[in-house]
């Protein structure tokens, strides 16, 4: 195929637009020319080969797109009118309750409700209640505080007694002077750390007693608040 | 009722949202459609994806058929833009739209089809018969363009005039792009048939 017009006449001769003059041309055209004759039949043939395309079936497939679903069948709503509004109900009573602190109390002969905190709550016992318990705490650490205290004395003597033992070892009788010097700076060490912990103890103890005064006076604030 | 008609009617049902209709409108043009994918896609899986776009595109827009023209060539209108849609995100025949372009020449057209040994997926022409699965075969060695142009012209029978108006390109141009692909399409044959 060398002819230069095939690449213009083969699709002509395909499409349906030629006018009657433009056909006759291309007519005459392929009379005269083998390479244009050739080229057009082998286009004729892979036309007819093309063309013996048998449709497929279609595989199963969703046909109706999601929202004509949603158009044709409208969805009923998923809560009633009650069921809309009684979570925000809910949460309302809620909300009153705890603004005016409601409290409500059940008894043998019903159930009673109250509104503030004056009624429910006995400023009296609240205060015997913290009493109690802070003397409750005081005795419990002041026992732990004399604990701790035996142990360290017990453990400090020990250890003098070791280092002694170990010092007369290494430096014979000779020393014992001196010795009896170094023990007793090891007991004015001893007394001293001794009251030292006591001390911090002390501190301790006396900064916990702080707190629960501190929540004495938070109940007794919130108790006013109430009233 | 002629078939225009019945269109008209089905249309008009499934956009007050009778999804009976929209089932029986798709009924009648899915096959076309179907096979339209599968000659451009090559494969079953990205037919049926092309397919149900096509559809989808249908659906969306159908409240803008006006009935001027036949809903055929609406609906081919947007399977054609789908179609490429699809290619451009796809890269349909990547393998070979690199090397069969229309600016080679006939002997990097004939090496291409001389290295090319004839094998295709076989899994992906599971679907169609045996003559179908040869055609698949020859439409794969053409790039996108070509064988959209085969596709329009050969199967769909447009014009080269509405081939160009739909592809934006000039009416010349699709002649060439045809013209090659039937080129490059008789090397293919002539390769097989030695080969087999």
């Amino acid at each position: 195929m060398s002819c230069h017009e095939s690449s213009k006449l083969v699709p002509d001769y395909f499409d349906e637009t030629l006018s009657l003059q433009q056909r006759k041309a291309m007519e005459t055209h392929l009379q005269n020319c083998a390479d244009c004759q050739e080229a057009l039949a082998e286009a004729k043939s892979i036309n007819v080969h093309l063309r013996q395309w048998q449709d497929e079936p279609v595989p199963q497939w969703q046909r109706i797109p999601k929202q004509l679903h949603v158009k044709s069948e409208p969805a009923r709503p998923r809560f009633s009118f009650w069921g809309q509004w009684a979570p925000l109900a809910g949460a309302f009573v809620m909300a009153v309750a705890v603004m005016f602190n409601v409290q409500l109390q059940v008894q043998d002969y019903g159930f009673s409700i109250a509104f503030g905190g004056g009624s429910g709550i006995d400023q009296g016992v609240i205060a015997a209640q913290l009493e109690e318990f802070e003397n409750e705490q005081r005795a419990a650490q002041q026992q732990t505080l004399q604990l701790l205290t035996a142990q360290l004395e017990e453990r400090q003597a020990g250890n003098n007694a070791r280092l002694l033992e170990t010092v007369i070892e290494q430096f014979g009788d000779s020393t014992t002077r001196s010795l009896e010097q170094v023990m007793a700076y090891f007991e004015a060490q001893r007394q001293q750390d001794l009251q030292l912990m006591q001390t911090s103890y002390q501190r301790l103890a006396d900064s916990d007693f702080q707190t629960i005064r501190s929540m004495q006076q938070l109940a007794n604030y919130v108790q006013y608040q109430g009233n | 009722m002629s078939f225009t008609d019945q269109d008209e009617a089905l249309i008009s049902a499934a956009l007050d949202g009778s999804a009976r209709a929209w089932e029986r409108l798709v009924k009648r043009y899915e096959a076309r459609v179907y096979n339209f994918s599968l000659r451009l896609t090559g494969n079953q899986t990205d037919a049926l994806d092309l397919m149900q776009e096509v559809f989808l595109g249908v659906y969306r827009n159908l409240h803008r058929f006006r009935g001027d023209a036949q809903f055929t060539t609406w609906l081919f209108r947007i399977a054609h833009n789908k179609a490429v849609d699809m290619s451009r995100r796809k890269y349909m025949v990547t393998s070979l739209s690199s090397v069969a372009g229309q600016d080679q020449s006939d002997e990097e057209v004939l090496d291409h089809i001389a290295n090319d040994n004839g094998e295709h997926d076989p899994e992906r022409l599971l679907s169609a018969s045996q003559g179908n699965a040869e055609i698949l075969g020859y439409l794969d060695i053409l790039n996108w363009e070509q064988r959209l142009v085969v596709e329009l012209k050969v199967f769909q029978s447009h014009t080269f005039d509405e081939i160009a108006e739909m592809q934006d390109i000039s009416a010349n141009t699709a002649k060439t792009r045809f013209y090659t692909a039937l080129k490059l399409l008789k090397a293919h044959m002539e390769q097989s048939h030695e080969l087999s």
